[in-house]
């Protein structure tokens, strides 16, 4: 019974510091090198820790490689500063000379409210993202499927370089308002 | 009464004319080789590994500073804790998948005792990951709290069912308690926590139909089916394909039924190719006795002699009404056997020198070991009165033929003979190498939690204590 107390208390504490180290928004390059080692770390005291231990480490490396790439250029690099950040990102930095951002109108919906970002290379839209979607249950599924559909490199905005896209079943709210918010940033550009 | 002048004596070296029954070939077997721990430290490293692996997407999946606000937090906390429960859940299924590698590698007694642990774990996740959400999504939704569970049960696809589940787990849980489960009888108890499968499955749906990670297609769906599809596959193997291909291929069936003391029972097995079955010495069977009045319930218990190609033993002590039923068994009932199980062996120790505490009718498991012990182990063995003592022909013929020394320490616990051996200086006198050997104990849970804390104080390090109790 005393493994459970402690196993119990192991997962209140990890989870607390899992969540903690996620949502510190100005320590973001930080909290990814070091809540990799944490997260297999928090919930020793539930076991022996011994081997486990041992074992995680392989494991936390990845986690604190993969985000940084894909988070840096996702909310890091905002509307402006293109140019600074773009040593960093290896990514963008062969194409600094002509690309640039346009963000759309914050548009709202039955779920939240989003503006969509393109990002583009002279006329031609080269990426796409919507930003401030809601992230809470059922609407996070729309926001994501809206966001796997429609935006990155290879989404659909970039395919069809308009917002003449087609609707995603189950999220025609989100659907709707990426498209309006798409469109005056086009408009824009 | 002092430990010296106690029924029988010291037995060490003591021949006897009759020498009992020869419980395996009359050359003693050499002694087992030990065996590490690396199948269980194997088994600890996946367990980590998966639960990382289980939390994993979420945290690539979550932006770094994403969360800005209380709900936000509170939905990822709800979200980690749902994760951490559907994967301490698929565990708990499995520990009780009854596959060899777990029986043998961590053996019952540590599997219940960790089901029981990760079990309250397992609950408390369960309830966080439920009032997380709902206080969340309460708040993102600027709903009250009722409100919530009412839109979360109409408008989510799977969330019905989810709910059900939760309420069995809370039932399952509840009742699991040792007070309450006290109170009913073991078969009422067993039947309600079978509803546990039913867990696994109606708390399927919602994960993969509002599961933040698990909603879309890709690795971590398939992965996540993967690891549900393993289970279902060990269950299916543990409890139905490895004992149907075990007792298919060695039909075992009853022989004889021997009285050891009024209230104590041997029952003699035969079958087929019994020299083939991996078996050490203080590993149990679960004995089904397939007989009008016995076949609908299975019951674990020790074999009191280690592996020979004639027969198995099981000694049982008549202490309720299906043990009762044991003693009228007819020669050639079919019995139902799966195992064997345990890490109770002679294999497991982790020093070569051993003592043995057996009381009363716990003997059966150690007599069973005694024969794979290399030269050199002691036995204590405690008993109310003399005629509690079992098999001690035996013991006596054992404790020549493998050099083992025998007490037999016979009383009330609070007579003054056992009370002065079950002391940290008793112990010492009658063993004073004891904090080099592996102690084995087995008995009413009384003498076992007051020997493991006299062992405990003269030194013994825990991990060289081995307890067989299957009360949890």
């Amino acid at each position: 019974m005393r493994r459970a107390v402690l196993a119990i208390t192991g997962l209140a504490a990890s989870t607390t510091a899992l969540v903690v180290l996620k949502g510190s928004p100005g320590a973001s390059h930080v909290a990814q090198d070091l809540p990799a080692d944490q997260a297999s770390v928090a919930p020793g005291p539930r076991l022996t820790p011994g081997p486990g231990d041992s074992t995680t480490g392989p494991a936390s490396v990845r986690p604190s490689a993969e985000p940084t790439t894909s988070r840096t250029s996702g909310t890091k690099t905002s509307t402006t500063a293109k140019a600074t950040a773009a040593p960093k990102t290896t990514t963008s930095a062969p194409k600094t000379t002509t690309t640039r951002t346009v963000t759309g109108p914050v548009v709202s919906y039955k779920y939240g409210s989003l503006q969509v970002r393109i990002t583009l290379s002279g006329t031609r839209i080269v990426d796409a993202t919507g930003l401030g979607m809601p992230q809470s249950g059922g609407s996070a599924m729309r926001s994501d499927a809206v966001q796997a559909q429609y935006s990155g490199t290879s989404g659909e905005v970039v395919a069809k370089q308009s917002a003449n896209l087609n609707t995603v079943s189950g999220a025609t709210y989100t659907s709707n308002a990426y498209k309006q918010s798409l469109q005056a940033a086009i408009d824009k550009a | 009464m002092t430990y010296q002048e106690t029924y029988a004596g010291r037995r060490s070296g003591t021949t006897s004319p009759h020498g009992g029954r020869s419980a395996a070939r009359m050359s003693p077997p050499p002694a087992l080789p030990r065996r590490g721990p690396a199948g269980r430290r194997t088994l600890t490293a996946l367990f980590w590994l998966g639960l990382v692996a289980a939390v994993l997407p979420w945290w690539l999946d979550t932006p770094a500073g994403s969360l800005a606000g209380t709900a936000d937090a509170l939905t990822a906390a709800g979200r980690i804790t749902g994760l951490v429960a559907g994967y301490l859940l698929l565990v708990q299924v499995l520990m009780m998948s009854r596959l060899g590698a777990l029986e043998r590698w961590l053996g019952g007694e540590r599997l219940s005792r960790l089901h029981r642990d990760i079990g309250a774990t397992l609950l408390v996740a369960v309830l966080a990951h439920l009032s997380l959400i709902v206080v969340a999504y309460a708040g993102l939704e600027k709903k009250s709290i009722l409100g919530e569970v009412g839109t979360l049960l109409s408008d989510y696809e799977d969330m019905v069912s989810a709910f059900v589940a939760a309420g069995i787990m809370v039932a399952v849980g509840f009742t699991a308690i040792r007070a309450v489960r006290r109170l009913m009888p073991y078969e009422l108890w067993y039947h309600l926590h079978l509803f546990s499968y039913a867990v696994l499955l109606l708390g399927y749906g919602h994960q993969f139909s509002n599961g933040a990670q698990l909603f879309e297609s890709g690795p971590v769906r398939t992965g996540w089916i993967a690891a549900y599809l393993l289970v279902l596959a060990a269950l299916i193997w543990g409890r139905v394909v490895a004992p149907l291909r075990f007792n298919l291929r060695h039909r075992l069936r009853v022989a004889d039924v021997v009285a050891e003391s009024p209230d104590t029972i041997s029952i003699y097995l035969t079958g087929r190719r019994l020299n083939q079955i991996d078996l050490l010495g203080g590993q149990y069977f679960r004995w089904r006795f397939l007989n009008p009045g016995c076949w609908w319930q299975s019951h674990p218990f020790s074999l009191s002699a280690a592996g020979n190609d004639r027969w198995l033993r099981l000694t049982v002590k008549v202490v309720g009404s299906h043990t009762a039923d044991l003693r009228d068994l007819e020669p050639g009932t079919r019995v139902w056997a799966e195992g064997p199980s345990g890490t109770f062996t002679a294999a497991h120790r982790t020093r070569e020198r051993a003592l043995l505490i057996a009381g009363g009718s716990g003997i059966a498991p150690l007599r069973a070991m005694l024969e794979e012990l290399p030269a050199g182990a002691a036995l204590i063995y405690r008993a109310r009165t003399p005629a509690d003592v079992l098999m001690h022909r035996e013991l006596d013929w054992l404790a020549q033929a493998r050099h083992t020394s025998v007490w037999y320490v016979i009383g009330s616990r609070n007579d003054s003979g056992p009370r002065q051996v079950m002391s940290p200086e008793g112990l010492r006198r009658l063993v004073p190498d004891v904090t080099r050997r592996d102690v084995y104990l087995c008995g009413p849970s009384g003498l076992v939690d007051e020997a493991v804390r006299v062992l405990r104080q003269a030194g013994v390090p825990r991990r060289q204590i081995h307890l067989a109790t299957f009360e949890l």
